[in-house]
């Protein structure tokens, strides 16, 4: 768990490519701790932890409200890792998390800047920044809709 | 936000309930309200506040569904159970929903006073009670909210009620309520103790709201039949239960009044 992220460069649309949306879609995100403001930026080069909305490469946040912690005995939070068809139990409460980040404008912003690639920096803030070490995703996607 | 036309409300066969805005309850409403939480909160059993708000988080079992696809109908489906018990304490009352879009105020007023008519305002906090041997360090409610300005804009929530795919609705609204949380902080900043706050029931009954807007606004989409089926544990209801409200005996209003007519006599 870490409190910022920032990944490799994401390849962003062909500037001709037409698209009506683009959406940053977050898959695999832990909810298991404290909830957070996930400070999300886009930008050729990345963003240090300090970097706020007013940033110019601030694309948006989403938001986690988590479990604030296991209150079970040990393995309780663990999550089954086998999947068995015949199981209708409903699926573990830690199962992970999707956020989706519509990013339309930005991302032409930087299109027009003749941009080809960029970097997502997250930044996770919890309450009072107590321990904002918080954030771990598995992938994060840039998809267009046309 | 402002409220929708009402469709199948003036159909139903028999009189809906109408939430309200808490902003916008009557002093009576208000009264009735009150009455019917602190009276829940009275009750020790399976009929009492700490009961349903245990539902949600602790004690375990969790039984809430967050960051999954059932999210909105398992809240619908407990919004409607909380609701019936709250009128069994007193007939008629309805859960108000808080318009957090609305940034005049943070926390609504007949939740932000520590008092109501010189008694101790039951929607100001509430004690937690668990059973089992989980404790989260709290006996009673707290919240720390933020400023008014950093709750979700009209803009904000109208792009999300934009999408036409369910899941991308669903997730994109929870990322705003999630906010809500976040911003209110204290007790509500955490699944397992949230529900304990009374202002939890004006937040959910406010995404329930914009769930109702999102169907109204899109007729043509809708949950997928895949999911339709599902049960809501630990509730009797699937969510195919869950898609009409009229059929559940509520509606969304920002205001009503009604008279009596002449009757059948």
């Amino acid at each position: 768990m870490v409190e910022k992220f920032t990944t490799e460069p994401i390849e962003l649309p062909p500037a001709d490519h037409a698209f009506e949306r683009c959406d940053l879609i977050f898959y695999g995100l832990d909810h298991s701790g404290a909830s957070f403001e996930a400070r999300v930026f886009v930008d050729p080069r990345g963003v240090n932890r300090d970097a706020g909305s007013d940033h110019r490469a601030y694309v948006g946040s989403f938001f986690i409200l988590g479990h604030g912690g296991c209150f079970g005995e040990v393995g309780h939070c663990d999550i089954p890792a086998a999947c068995d068809p015949f199981d209708l139990r409903p699926a573990h409460q830690l199962e992970p998390a999707i956020r989706i980040l519509t990013v339309t404008d930005p991302v032409r912003a930087l299109l027009e800047r003749d941009v080809k690639a960029a970097k997502v920096t997250v930044v996770a803030e919890t309450e009072g920044r107590a321990a904002n070490d918080v954030l771990a995703f598995e992938t994060v996607r840039l998809a267009t809709y046309a | 936000m402002s409220g929708a036309s009402p469709p199948a409300a003036q159909l139903a066969p028999r009189a809906l309930r109408h939430r309200r805005s808490a902003r916008r309850l009557t002093q009576g409403q208000q009264e009735d309200f009150r009455q019917a939480i602190s009276g829940a909160q009275a009750v020790g059993d399976d009929r009492g506040y700490q009961y349903w708000a245990g539902i949600h988080g602790l004690p375990l079992p969790i039984s809430c569904v967050h960051h999954r696809e059932l999210f909105l109908p398992w809240h619908r489906a407990y919004l409607y159970f909380f609701e019936k018990a709250l009128q069994d304490r007193v007939a008629g009352v309805t859960l108000p929903w808080w318009d957090w879009t609305n940034h005049s105020e943070g926390v609504p007023g007949p939740y932000a006073r520590r008092k109501a008519n010189g008694r101790k305002n039951p929607l100001f906090d509430s004690p937690i009670q668990l059973s089992g041997r989980e404790s989260p360090g709290q006996k009673r409610t707290t919240r720390a909210p933020g400023g008014p300005g950093r709750l979700p804009s009209v803009t904000a929530v109208e792009a999300v009620l934009e999408n036409r795919d369910f899941f991308t609705f669903q997730t994109q609204l929870e990322s705003i309520h999630d906010g809500v949380h976040v911003w209110v902080g204290g007790t509500m900043g955490s699944i397992a103790t949230s529900a304990y706050d009374p202002l939890f029931w004006a937040h959910h009954t406010m995404i329930d709201r914009l769930w109702y807007l999102w169907q109204l606004r899109h007729p043509g989409a809708g949950v997928p039949a895949s999911l339709l089926d599902r049960a809501l544990a630990p509730f009797p209801m699937t969510v195919r239960d869950t898609l009409e409200v009229s059929q559940l005996g509520y509606d969304y209003a920002a205001a009503t009044a009604a008279a009596r007519g002449p009757g059948h006599g």
